[in-house]
């Protein structure tokens, strides 16, 4: 009985010391978050991105930290998945420290503002983001407002293997079509190449959105307009290329294969590939990839007959937004304007060019290239990067549509359906969509 | 003074299943709970407005064409329970016997049960690889001159799936009915041979029969763990190529995690509670004609 007694005691005893316990570590979490820090003179941010902290970001916050021993900022990576994503969600909406967040695609930005866990940049006034980013960074307004900062060039371009274009008698396109692009595929798979093109999956939609893009993803009476002609003339091109040319991986057979496209080109099984910067992290490593060629760079064909009508993907990218619920807000701000001009650099070796003006472009594209800078074909790259004045966009519409458009050119790539029938199902599809979220 | 002790054990009782009690509490019954509301409503995670819609949620799931893909490709995912069991038993009949490499046969068996599901994904993948992988290699090599395309082709890429996942439950199945032979009395067996029954009549007539609560148990279980299942879909095609291999259990994956649709994600979460309920329900009426206790 005594015994008995004891064990119920202690037992209620150790779950309410487990209670408390619990009590008391939350307080004092809470304390070094807000008052804690402040009296210590010190503020700590956490920034949440997606880029492993070894490839920049632990470099950048390094150098902030040895400069400024008031503010201290802490990086935290997230994986740019879906996962991933709902992880930094969750963690905005249940007011866990997040006081920066990246954000890479409107979609995502979309959610947290209507969610309100993203600040109006407009409350501050010393930086003027549309003088310093120019006029690309429109694109990521929201109702007409900054809820972040948009810090990083994007560039999506082709890739091409010089040596292989010089010995077919092809010259380095500055802007070019669909049509020539598959010319140039079957003359360099002639010339010894397993395919003349391989894309990467990130950049296989470019070439519609550029077309919705400019010719509108709704047709003026508001039902979809992804029966736009040029829809077709995509999907007919890339599925000669896969079948009649053979000069481009099945669609099938890459996605289910989760094809390395980026080590193909590297490796010389493909003369081209429509990628966008980030080809710089593994072109650069010469010890896994060696190669005695030079990269050169043209934009991404165009689907339109004019080039007047192009819209290129691209714009800017690694949109910084702070938690509106964040406790230091304005040291989030000097952080986070420290970081667009300039602070960022180390992060531009894995293909990240700043798109502040403050940054010069010479700088960025010597951090850019490293010490492999021989090994590019550097005028076309300043001609992909900053020469080439087609206007961009940024892709902004919603996962579904994205997915469901997926899904039915999928089933055309793999023979189940007629371009007809699969335009014909975007369209329903895609209507059916816009009624449910009218 | 018994009753107060009967009371105070009770009570003590109570508290050691208490932390686990809170846990289904919090976990289980509560998030429950509230997906049925959910489905009801036009909740969006992160969206600050959530509206009351009626059956608005179950309407649009009658109406949606991919419920419709999702539902028969979940079926068809659900034979791979009914295979997956009858291969184990056999496998699990030879290897109740002594042959040779019984247990190194046994441990290679199980081997795939206890694999990380990516690791066999990305093997599978390799494998499956339409124009260079081994297995149509093989195909090839005994004079298929078309093999399928496997994962990337709508019309295989399903079964490709049942045939990773028969193989990947096919060591705890064959384990479990390993058990089940085991405690078959050998007198049973012995009488069986001296009345003149041969190997395939004894398997047929004494050891089936005897071996059924198992096979019952396996059904359920595998059925239930099958129809949940996504990971390996997820990890292997996200649904893809097309839409043709999204279940339902990865449909609702989508909805509410990469869509953030939670309401509607409820509603399908019931269906498919329905529908397990309905396959539980059948069978445990259907055991009475084939189960022998």
């Amino acid at each position: 009985m005594r015994i008995k007694k004891g064990l119920t005691g202690f037992i209620v005893g150790a779950l309410m010391l487990g209670l408390l316990a619990g009590c008391v570590g939350k307080n004092e979490t809470n304390g070094g978050d807000n008052g804690g820090g402040a009296a210590a003179g010190k503020v700590k941010l956490t920034m949440w991105g997606a880029v492993p902290p070894e490839n920049g970001p632990q470099e950048v916050v390094d150098t902030w930290n040895a400069e400024h021993p008031d503010i201290q900022v802490e990086y935290v990576r997230f994986v740019n998945d879906d996962d991933g994503n709902l992880k930094l969600d969750t963690a905005l909406s249940t007011g866990q420290n997040v006081d920066l967040y990246v954000n890479y695609t409107l979609t995502n930005l979309d959610k947290r503002i209507k969610g309100g866990t993203a600040l109006d940049l407009g409350e501050f006034t010393d930086y003027n983001i549309d003088e310093k980013m120019g006029e690309d960074a429109a694109s990521w307004k929201v109702d007409g407002k900054y809820y972040g900062m948009p810090t990083k060039k994007n560039a999506a371009f082709f890739a091409l293997n010089m040596k292989a274009l010089d010995q077919a008698g092809l010259s380095v396109p500055t802007a070019w079509t669909w049509d020539e692009a598959r010319e140039y595929a079957l003359k360099l798979k002639s010339a010894g190449f397993k395919y003349g093109l391989v894309q990467h999956t990130a950049s296989y939609v470019d070439p519609l959105d550029s077309v919705l893009v400019k010719n509108g993803y709704v047709k003026a009476d508001g039902t979809s307009n992804l029966d736009d002609p040029l829809v077709t003339k995509w999907l007919e091109t890339l599925n000669g290329m896969m079948k009649e040319d053979a000069t481009t991986p099945p669609l099938g057979e890459q996605l289910t294969s989760k094809m390395p496209v980026e080590n193909m080109f590297l490796g010389g099984e493909s003369a081209m590939i429509n990628i966008g910067e980030w080809l710089i992290r593994s072109s650069n490593n010469m010890t896994e990839f060696p190669r005695d060629w030079k990269i050169a760079f043209a934009p991404v064909p165009r689907l339109a007959a004019q080039e007047a009508d192009m819209v290129k993907s691209g714009g800017l990218g690694d949109f910084i937004a702070i938690n509106s619920k964040s406790k230091n807000k304005e040291a989030a701000w000097e952080f986070l304007k420290w970081y667009a001009d300039g602070g960022m650099m180390p992060m531009a070796a894995g293909g990240r060019l700043p798109s502040s003006n403050a940054v010069d472009q010479q700088t960025a594209i010597d951090h850019l290239l490293g010490d492999y800078a021989d090994s590019y074909d550097k005028e076309s790259l300043e001609f992909v990067l900053y020469g080439d004045k087609t206007p961009t966009f940024v892709r902004s519409i919603a996962q579904e549509v994205i997915d469901l458009r997926a899904q039915e050119y999928e089933k055309f790539f793999l023979d189940n359906q007629t371009a007809e029938v699969t335009v014909q199902n975007m369209v329903k599809r895609h209507n059916d969509w816009l009624k449910q979220n009218q | 003074m018994h009753k107060s002790w009967m009371k105070r054990q009770s009570r003590l009782g109570y508290l050691f299943i208490g932390p686990n009690m809170i846990g289904v509490l919090l976990f289980f019954i509560i998030p429950a709970v509230y997906s049925f509301y959910l489905m009801f409503t036009d909740y969006k995670f992160m969206s600050p407005e959530t509206h009351f819609v009626g059956l608005d949620n179950i309407r649009r799931m009658m109406n949606d064409d991919l419920f419709g893909v999702a539902l028969r490709n979940t079926f068809v995912f659900l034979l791979a329970v009914p295979v997956s069991m009858g291969l184990a038993f056999i496998v699990a009949v030879a290897l109740n016997k002594s042959v040779y490499w019984q247990k190194t046969l046994r441990a290679l068996y199980f081997m795939p049960y206890i694999t990380s599901g990516v690791a066999i994904a990305f093997v599978w993948m390799l494998l499956f690889q339409p124009t260079s992988g081994p297995i149509n290699g093989f195909l090839r090599g005994i004079g298929i001159a078309n093999p399928p395309g496997w994962l990337s082709t709508t019309e295989w890429s399903m079964y490709a799936i049942d045939i990773i996942w028969i193989w990947f439950m096919l060591g705890y199945n064959m384990i479990i009915y390993l058990a089940a032979l085991q405690e078959i009395p050998e007198e049973l067996v012995e009488a069986a041979r001296i009345d003149g029954a041969r190997p395939w009549q004894t398997i047929r007539h004494v050891i089936w029969p005897l071996v059924s609560p198992t096979t019952f148990l396996l059904l359920i279980t595998g059925l239930i763990m099958t129809i949940k299942n996504f990971g390996i879909i997820q990890a292997i095609t996200q649904g893809g190529p097309g839409n043709s291999t999204t279940v339902l259990s990865l449909f609702i994956y989508q909805n509410a995690f990469r869509y953030y649709e939670m309401g509607y994600a409820a509603a399908i979460s019931w269906a498919l509670f329905a529908i397990i309920m309905i396959f539980t329900v059948l069978q445990w009426i259907g055991q009475k004609r084939w189960v022998h206790y």
